[in-house]
């Protein structure tokens, strides 16, 4: 499949009236893993949700395009079966439903969109293993109701199974890393990379530079007020976390 | 002007009964014709939030005698595994397997139990529940017409479930099925009754009933699946007189007819008597149902478990009561409810009403209910992954009934009712 672009176009999004995203524009490729970093309540939530197409943001104008295709036209799951991804920062909890069936009936509503047949129970079940070993899970957690009564850091974790088992071309991770130990982070980072090639590229938005020292991203954005303020490379993550919000606030924000 | 008739007149049910049981015994004749006049006379039965009147269910004939019909293609495979299998109340395929029979058991349709086992009927009939209570109650004890009989001995354990399908085809208009369980000391035993209908041109009045009794350390898991067609009104009645150590086990689902008032009452009335109580209810359309749940502690050290799980769609409604009845001097008594309820539409309406009613202080007692609509947060990440919406709502009920149906221990029912539950999902 040809290497995926991700395109965000002076998109402006509000909530109930209120403007909370203000012209961002952004885009993302195939081999390219971006980071976006700002102060709590700059609208990183909002634009990962509103990439999605969550029913409380709504997009008053600009564009958003995969290859080319207008991703705001699409509902949430035929956005999922363009081939996007989006580890939410706090999973809803699905009771009654294993992990193991949930991943299954997301396989196959993927594969029925491209005309696949169904996974059989076989490879499933070795793809499952072989991700859960690789992200040094307890393969019991397939069993469990989904997110039901997991930990924070195991809802994490689950996210990426989720990631690994679906294969998107485009994933936007909102704040995978927080409440992870620094174990953990090493096994989500090492799980995004495992991806990370020419038909799948990442933005991965956090708060925390120890993460972008696994990911080595190619790009870190800055984003307040819900627009990108400053991009530079990964060094800029770093500058930000010595020098702080105040100094972005001061150097690259000339409110007239 | 005349107020408009009922469909039936009084004297043509006096006929009718007279007429139609003559053969029968002498005893049983006096209490059908006793509960004649009590049909006649009573008045509708009461439910809070369920009005009664404007259905006109008075327009419904009955006491007909309802033609001869055969199963419908798609439930033919009954006949492979059902014990007993009545159309329009006529038996219509009874199997007693040949080892049970050996061991004593006693497995009969209701009718044949008028003449083969008139003694036991007449020991048991009416004891449980109590056939005088209401209008519908009192037509299924004047004029039941057929139900499945079992009595298995002291210590006696069937090997496997037992399966009743009652039917009514298009053109009946009324069924009355009434059964009678009677296991005795430490005998174990499953049953499943089931009841089905095709939907007719005009609508059909269902009572039913069923009566259990348990003796000292007897267990029953019984299990009833109501699908009856969309045409059906029905009036459900069922009662478990548990003795010392015995247990009874409900597994009700209960998703098709039109009007469903159904009751089920564990009467724990010796120590150590012990009730589990689930029922899963999907209401859609303009389906109304309204079910009362009831366990009765009089005994002490009597447990009872009640759960309670429905989903409603479109415009339906329903009411699920739930009664914790604990009787003075029924000391260290252990009653716990729970009813959930999920609604997939904002026209439809549900009501769970947990009722605690305690007259003895050393005892445990709590409910919870709730309902609510699905969660639209959990629909959006299932979305995300790529289900359809319609894929999203169907996971989230299943996930919502799991818990309650993987419960049911008998495989057969348990998958019925995953099977009921599809298609409801998908009307
Ligand atoms: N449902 C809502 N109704 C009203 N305002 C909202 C709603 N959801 C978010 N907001 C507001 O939108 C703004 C952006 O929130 P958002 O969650 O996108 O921030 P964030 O950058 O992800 O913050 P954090 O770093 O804390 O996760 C905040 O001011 C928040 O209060
Ligand atoms: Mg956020």
């Amino acid at each position: 499949m040809a290497t995926p672009v991700l395109e965000i176009k002076d998109l402006h999004v509000s909530i109930d009236g209120t403007p909370i995203i203000n012209g961002l524009t952004l885009s993302v490729k195939g081999g390219e893993v971006h980071a976006i970093m700002g102060p709590n309540g700059t609208g990183k939530t909002s634009l990962a949700q509103t990439l999605m197409g969550h029913p409380h943001y709504t997009v008053t104008s600009g564009q958003v395009l995969l290859d080319g295709q207008d991703v705001l036209a699409m509902r949430t799951d035929q956005r999922a079966r363009a081939g996007l991804f989006l580890a939410m920062q706090y999973p809803s909890e699905i009771s009654g439903v294993t992990t193991a069936n949930f991943l299954r009936t997301a396989i196959n509503s993927l594969r029925a969109a491209q005309e696949e047949k169904p996974i059989t129970l076989k490879e499933f079940r070795d793809r499952l293993d072989e991700a859960m070993r690789f992200l040094e899970m307890d393969l019991q957690f397939a069993n469990r109701y989904l997110n039901e009564g997991f930990s924070g850091g195991e809802k994490k974790r689950n996210e990426i199974l989720q990631m690994l088992m679906l294969r998107p071309r485009i994933a936007v991770l909102d704040e995978i890393d927080s409440g992870l130990d620094i174990d953990a982070v090493k096994v989500v980072a090492k799980g995004v990379h495992s991806l990370v090639g020419p038909e799948f590229g990442a933005l991965v938005i956090t708060h925390y530079q120890r993460i972008l020292a696994y990911l080595k991203p190619d790009v870190v954005h800055i984003m307040m007020d819900g627009r990108i303020v400053k991009s530079g490379d990964k060094s800029l993550a770093e500058e930000l976390e010595t020098k702080g919000y105040d100094w972005v606030r001061s150097e690259f924000i000339h409110e007239v | 002007m005349a107020p408009m008739a009922n469909a039936t007149s009084t004297d043509q049910v006096r006929k009718f009964a007279a007429e139609q049981f003559a053969d029968e015994p002498n005893w049983l004749r006096a209490r059908r014709n006793r509960l004649v006049e009590v049909y006649l006379a009573a008045p509708l039965p009461v439910r809070q939030r369920t009005p009664l009147k404007s259905r006109k269910l008075d327009q419904i004939p009955i006491a007909t005698v309802p033609g001869a019909s055969d199963l419908p293609n798609d439930v033919q495979n009954l006949y492979q595994v059902a014990n007993l299998i009545t159309v329009n109340g006529q038996t219509m395929h009874i199997h007693v397997p040949p080892a049970w029979r050996d061991q004593g058991v006693i497995l009969l349709s209701m009718k044949q139990a008028v003449n083969v086992a008139p003694q036991l009927l007449e020991e048991y009939l009416g004891t449980v529940v109590n056939d005088d209570v209401d209008k519908f109650q009192a037509l299924n004890g004047a004029l039941w017409q057929n139900g499945i009989f079992l009595y298995v001995p002291a210590r006696v354990t069937l090997d496997h479930p037992i399966t009743v399908a009652h039917f009514g085809s298009s053109n009946v208009s009324n069924v009355l099925p009434r059964s009678l369980l009677v296991l005795d000391q430490e005998a174990r035993a499953t049953i499943i009754e089931q009841y089905l209908s095709e939907p007719g041109p005009e609508r059909s009045l269902w009572a039913i009933a069923t009566e259990i009794v348990l003796k000292d350390g007897a267990q029953l898991q019984y299990g009833a699946m109501q699908q009856l067609a969309a045409t059906a009104e029905s009036f459900v009645r069922r009662g478990a007189q548990v003795g010392r150590d015995a247990h009874i086990y409900w597994n009700l689902g209960e998703f098709g007819s039109s009007l469903s008032i159904a009751e089920h009452t564990s009467l724990l009335e010796a120590p150590g008597g012990q009730s589990d109580s689930t029922t899963v209810f999907f209401g859609s359309g303009t389906q109304h149902q309204d079910y009362v749940s009831v366990a009765k502690h009089v005994a002490p050290h009597t447990t009872s478990r009640m759960v309670a799980r429905g989903v409603m769609k479109d415009d339906s409604r329903s009411v699920f009561t739930g009664v914790t009845e604990i009787k003075k001097g029924a000391v260290g008594t252990d009653g716990r409810q729970k009813e959930k309820i999920l609604m997939l539409s904002d026209t439809a309406r549900a009501d769970a009403i947990p009722s605690l009613l305690i007259e003895e202080s050393d005892v445990f007692a709590a409910h919870a209910a709730s309902a609510g609509p699905v969660d639209a947060a959990a629909i959006f990440y299932l979305m995300s992954r790529g289900l359809s919406e319609a894929e999203a709502i169907r996971m989230v009920v299943h996930g919502f009934l799991a818990t309650a149906i993987d419960a049911i221990p008998v495989d057969v029912l348990r998958q019925n009712v995953w099977n009921a539950v599809e298609r409801k999902i998908a009307e």
